[in-house]
């Protein structure tokens, strides 16, 4: 029993000790990235969050001129989103609906670099953990357990051979499982054109195109301050979503977790929504009204962290 | 000696006489479970609700209240052997009256949604009201589409996150 607490209280010391990650797992997240990068394959996944899974395949297409990736939600209605080098697209049968996001610039997107990945260990203590098999392939295991509670923790599985990212899940600060992708079939090789087209759309399917420009928010008399430490702001954006006004979007980021700050007009809308907190296994969204505009702040952190950050917004009219 | 220890929780006890009980309440774990159930039986007597609690509770509140004793004691009684059987029992005392206010605590947390982490409980943060809870919304979907782009996590997932964007969850709620 003693001995026991005493070997619990040396692991907890040498965790505070030792602040740096392991550089054989900053390696696997490395390999993790290039993996997604340069892999072509298809594959089926579970998706799991709360209550609820499902099932999705995934088909993803290297070429030199870019990539072809497509997702199709294999449970209740066949939704798909596919991406390209330039665009995403998701088709949506139920409304009848594509929603097209184009990516404006390659270069503008904040990708986890493998040159960033080490300065992850500032927030997460990065670690290896068990090896274990996931559908068919031997996956070594990464740990990424957060400093702090303003983000979750991560747990990686890679194929030991190829670095392909196998099973992901995100925890909270007791442990549990806030959401988890686990794939329970993957071919990873070459993959026909064919499997990535794009669903067929009637012409009854409306399209709704996002323009994206560069913003600057502060000019416009919005302030925030992401007070949470290692969120730094990495994008400043005016853009459409649905038919409706621009909307402004902030996003901040620790390297792997985001969240975005959305500020739109409240003036023209049919109903005012509800203001507060919803969540969606390790999403969540907040929403406040900030001299008469809605202020929606969607993350991939813990509820206080989203909280934190939609609190310090605030308006002053432009001098 | 039960006799004994019943007289001496009454106050019926000369200083004197102290000794040997006291000696054996340190020494006789079946004495101290009398010891207990005496001040349970008393405290349904005097009509206290919860009786282990409060008995606990009042023990270490007494002894914290004690003023120590620090000069020779008059009397036979020595102040080592008091030392003796008060400091495990208080120490016991203690362990159990903060063994149950956790319990009490903790419990209800249990069955709570685990995705939330409680706002009080950040570490370096200030106090944050929590907000009022709210349903996913057919607008989500836009948003987490718009959010999903700049996720530094597609970098070592790829497409799958995207997964959210379509979910169930929100698409259902978009007719």
């Amino acid at each position: 029993m003693s001995r026991a607490l005493g070997a619990w209280m040396l692991c907890a010391v040498a965790g505070v000790a030792q602040a740096q990650a392991s550089p054989e797992a900053l390696d696997w997240l490395r390999r993790i990235y290039l993996a997604t990068e340069k892999l072509s394959y298809t594959g089926t996944f579970v998706y799991q969050q709360g209550e609820r899974t499902e099932t999705s395949r995934i088909s993803r297409r290297a070429e030199a001129a870019g990539s072809i990736e497509k997702l199709e939600v294999l449970d209740g209605l066949p939704r798909e989103v596919v991406r390209t080098r330039d665009e995403i697209r998701c088709y949506l049968p139920d409304s009848h609906t594509v929603k097209v996001d184009r990516r404006r610039d390659q270069r503008s997107f904040p990708a986890l670099l493998p040159a960033q990945v080490s300065s992850l260990g500032e927030y997460y203590t990065i670690r290896m953990d068990e090896t274990r098999r996931i559908a068919g392939y031997d996956c070594q295991a990464i740990v990424l357990a957060p400093k702090d509670e303003l983000r979750y923790g991560y747990q990686l599985w890679a194929d030991v051979q190829s670095g392909m990212l196998l099973k992901a899940r995100a925890f909270n600060r007791k442990g549990e499982t806030v959401e988890q992708f686990t794939f329970t079939q993957l071919a990873i090789g070459p993959v026909p054109r064919e499997r990535l087209r794009p669903p067929t759309v009637g012409r009854s399917w409306r399209i709704e195109q996002a323009t994206v420009t560069p913003a600057n928010l502060v000019q416009a008399g919005w302030s925030m301050n992401a007070d949470l430490p290692g969120f730094r702001k990495i994008i400043e954006i005016t853009r459409t979503l649905r038919e409706a006004q621009p909307v402004r979007q902030v996003v901040y980021s620790d390297g792997l977790a985001a969240v975005s700050v959305f500020i739109e007009p409240l003036a023209g809308r049919a109903e005012a929504p509800a203001m507060g907190l919803a969540s969606m296994g390790a999403v969540h969204v907040y929403t406040r009204e900030v001299a008469n505009h809605l202020v929606t702040v969607v993350g991939e952190t813990p509820a206080a962290s989203v909280q934190r950050i939609g609190d310090t917004v605030s308006y002053r009219p432009p001098q | 000696m039960k006799a004994k220890i019943s007289a001496m929780m009454d106050g019926e006890l000369e200083a004197h006489e102290l000794s040997e009980p006291l000696s054996s309440l340190a020494a006789d774990q079946e004495v101290r479970e009398s010891w207990r159930t005496y001040h349970l039986i008393s405290d349904v007597l005097h009509g206290d609700a919860i009786l282990a609690a409060n008995c606990a509770r009042r023990v270490s509140q007494r002894l914290a209240q004690e003023p120590a004793m620090v000069g020779p004691l008059p009397g036979p009684v020595r102040a080592p052997e008091r030392g003796r059987w008060f400091v495990p029992s208080a120490l016991a005392a203690s362990i159990a009256a903060v063994a149950f206010v956790g319990w009490i605590a903790l419990a209800p947390q249990r069955g709570t949604a685990p995705a939330v982490a409680p706002a009080a409980s950040l570490a370096q943060t200030q106090r944050v009201a929590e907000p009022p809870r709210v349903p996913v919304t057919s607008a989500t979907q836009d948003y987490l589409l718009a959010h999903q782009v700049f996720s530094p996590r597609n970098s070592l997932q790829g497409m799958v996150p995207y997964v959210r964007t379509v979910s169930d969850e929100t698409v259902q709620k978009t007719k």
